[in-house]
């Protein structure tokens, strides 16, 4: 009896399967923990009144019904993140084609080159870089200082100013274009030379051959792009909750903070969840949108 | 040869997890041990389960604060552990605003510290959803010796007939100001300033100087609170905003005379800095006098702080904050309170040690009044001559200045307060960016504050 156990045992850790189960565990039990739950019950209390300290308490679509009907900062921060992610998504990516082209040719410097242009996507997103940003734009700052040398006389309050604040926001994420950068320039290689080569005996000029070759074969890499940046614009969070805070007058105020300031400083856990969800759906549209555009401006013949 | 692979896999895979459930606590101690706290590190982990019958009790505690808090504070716990074998005490600390949102998920997690720093702010919040242990048995059994703290101090750590909470330290709103540049300039500052005398300094100061005034930004609450004190309007009633929206706009007018007269500071300069930070205050922090302020609201407790965030050579004054009454205004406060929290296993142990953190001369002795001025009588006057000048200054503030023309404080705060907080400081943004007048900024307060209260 007690062999047969231990058998069935042996045979147990020797099916395939198993070995499947526990590798995949580490990633599962991630997952689990991690992802599902919280979504779960993330989702349960965007039903609930939920201030962390006393037990969710269902009020059905309570939550909801106020976000659409009773919160104009609701409207204003969608109205602010629209703003930063249509702005400073398309400037990035333009920015970054226009560097990895520059980049294309290869020097002996070119790697150093791309390092250096790479470097601000790792650290552009960090705690010390926006600190460092808002020195940058202070009233007794290097921009300002900058500006004083060539002769403008100036203590502009930057960050300070309704109608430059979001911008200090969107030059610092058009400055993080080095992943996309990288991506553009993998891309750019596999253009096959054949096709320039064709072009130039046909007489075709650098000017053409950019817009007849390099972007249409790049489309599908500026496609993917864009629907990464798109995303990540969306659920931009360090930049502001750390530079702005969303002053002045809310003018800064991404969608994120938002929700972080319903959920941890006013104790509306329960809407801060609602908002999460609602952003999601957003985020889902406009992804579904761009992916129903593809077919008008996409190339997708194989090379 | 898979077999073992699996097998190996999982072991590993045991092992990681439960050095993933030590590490939450293990980081917390690491944080503390730059205290001489490292010999309990490594036996820290599984703080709860560990107290057993061996009569070995493991105790954390939790506060928000500086550098020297944390220093003073653990020190402090460590002696205790120290004198009374067996039990050890692990400090958790935090910033200001992280520490609300820690405290907050620990409570739901029904996990709270056994010794928590309770804020005046929150006290109703935590109260009210059974997260405090009430210590009135233990004030009437004697484990609490509260004999020495006067009646006013016990009553602001009281709701519904329950003590919750004993105060740290007392301070009191005081502001902070320029006395170097005052002097200089033949100004002289009195204590109990009416808002005309104020205004009238602030436009003196402005002539004189180019130095502005900063009037509380983005942090008005405790002002409000103050300045309404003089009308008597509570801030808050049962699910209202008290007073009437015409009894708000006298505060916002002090504002709109500012901006027209140019002494008040441009709202730019709030932009830049972390509003609430000493060091970055305009009163101290700047580098003209255009974006400087010769006075900045704060509290009694952080004249040392303010003192030595100033430049070299500047001499920092301490006086009441304006107001239209201003003797009906003043109040004593806690600057924080020690409460013990609802998911403790060793509520007397923890007693005890909040005992020790307020009556024991051993204690103080290290934690120095950093709290404030002690709430014990008997430990105040014990530590006022081991104090340096700056200490023994706000201890005349707080018994010479605010004492005699105090009155109790008003109630905590009800729970959505600090969005009404919120609503204050954009309306006054606005306020000071121009796009309200005082009456409309005053309506608007009112209206949308009445709003949210309604809706709690």
């Amino acid at each position: 009896m007690k062999e047969k156990k231990r058998e069935s045992f042996r045979h147990f850790m020797n099916r395939e399967s198993t070995a499947g189960f526990v590798f995949s565990l580490p990633f599962s039990i991630g997952f689990l923990m991690f992802m599902v739950v919280p979504m779960g019950l993330s989702l349960y209390y965007s039903f609930c009144d939920y201030n962390i300290l006393a037990p969710p308490v269902f009020v059905g679509m309570k939550n909801y019904i106020k976000m659409f009907t009773d919160d104009p900062v609701f409207l204003k921060t969608i109205g602010v993140t629209f703003y930063f992610a249509f702005v400073s998504v398309p400037m990035r990516l333009v920015f970054a084609l226009i560097v990895a082209l520059i980049l294309f040719r290869t020097t002996k410097a070119t790697a150093f080159y791309r390092a250096a242009y790479y470097l601000p996507s790792i650290i552009g997103g960090s705690v010390a870089v926006a600190i460092l940003w808002k020195r940058i734009f202070a009233t007794d700052g290097v921009i300002n200082q900058l500006l004083r040398i060539i002769g403008i006389k100036t203590s502009f309050p930057w960050l300070g100013n309704v109608n430059t604040a979001i911008w200090t926001l969107i030059i610092l994420a058009v400055w993080q274009f080095g992943s996309s950068m990288l991506i553009f320039l993998s891309s750019l290689k596999q253009i096959p030379v054949t096709l320039y080569e064709a072009a130039r005996v046909d007489g075709a000029n650098r000017f053409s051959q950019f817009f007849k070759i390099t972007l249409p074969l790049l489309t599908p890499t500026i496609f993917f792009n864009l629907v990464m940046q798109t995303i990540n614009g969306f659920l931009a969070f360090t930049q502001c909750f750390i530079i702005t805070q969303g002053k002045p007058l809310n003018s800064t105020l991404f969608y994120t903070v938002y929700m972080y300031q319903q959920s941890f400083e006013f104790y509306n856990t329960g809407y801060g969840a609602a908002l999460a969800w609602v952003m999601l759906g957003i985020i889902g549209l406009i992804t579904l949108i761009l992916f129903a555009t593809k077919k008008f401006w996409v190339y997708t013949e194989g090379v | 040869m898979k077999k073992k692979i699996a097998l190996l896999m999982s072991c590993c895979m045991a092992a990681a997890s439960l050095a993933g459930c030590g590490g939450s606590s293990a980081s917390a101690t690491t944080a503390a041990a730059q205290a001489p706290a490292t010999t309990q590190a490594s036996t820290a982990a599984p703080s709860k389960e560990a107290s057993g019958g061996s009569g070995d009790v493991k105790l954390t505690m939790s506060w928000w604060g500086n550098q020297v808090r944390n220093e003073r504070t653990q020190a402090a716990l460590d002696l205790y552990s120290e004198q009374n074998k067996g039990v050890t005490i692990e400090g958790q600390f935090s910033e200001w605003s992280d520490y609300w949102n820690k405290l907050a998920t620990s409570a739901a997690g029904q996990s709270l510290p056994d010794l928590v720093q309770m804020d005046y702010m929150y006290i109703d919040q935590y109260v009210k959803n059974n997260l405090l242990v009430d210590l009135k048995p233990y004030i009437e059994k004697g484990d609490l010796d509260v004999s020495n703290i006067s009646e006013n101090t016990m009553a602001s750590g009281t709701v519904d007939g329950g003590v919750y909470a004993i105060c740290a330290g007392i301070n009191s709103p005081a502001m902070m100001y320029n006395k170097t540049l005052l002097d200089k300039n033949g100004i002289t500052i009195k204590d109990y300033m009416t808002i005309d005398d104020f205004e009238a300094v602030c436009r003196q100061v402005y002539e004189k100087t180019g130095y502005k005034t900063s009037i509380v930004y983005g942090t008005a609450q405790t002002y409000l609170d103050y300045f309404m004190r003089a009308y008597d309007v509570v801030l808050f009633g049962d699910k209202k905003m008290g007073g009437t929206a015409e009894d708000y706009i006298p505060f916002f007018q002090m504002y709109e005379t500012g901006l027209k007269e140019g002494w008040l500071i441009d709202p730019g300069v709030f932009a830049e800095i972390s509003i609430g930070s000493v060091e970055q205050d305009p009163l101290v922090n700047g580098s003209s006098p255009e974006t400087m302020s010769w006075c900045a609201f704060a509290n009694s407790n952080q004249l040392t702080a303010v003192q030595n965030a100033a430049p070299e050579g500047v001499t920092i004054g301490m006086t009441t904050w304006p107001s239209p009454d201003p003797k009906k205004s003043g109040y004593l406060k806690s600057s924080q309170f020690f409460s013990v929290g609802a998911h403790t296993k060793n509520p007397d142990e923890a007693v005890k040690v909040l005992n020790y953190l307020v009556n024991s001369s051993d204690a103080n002795n290290i934690l120095l009044g950093e709290r404030g001025v002690p709430a014990s009588s008997k430990i105040a006057q014990e530590l006022s001559p081991k104090m340096d000048a700056i200490n023994q200054e706000i201890i005349r503030y707080i018994n010479e200045v605010v004492t005699p023309n105090s009155s109790p404080i008003n109630p905590p705060q009800p729970d959505g307060a600090s969005e009404v907080f919120n609503l204050l400081n954009q309306v006054q943004e606005q306020l000071c960016y121009g796009t309200f007048d005082s009456k409309a900024a005053a309506e608007e307060f009112y209206n949308s504050a009445n709003k949210i209260m309604s809706q709690k």
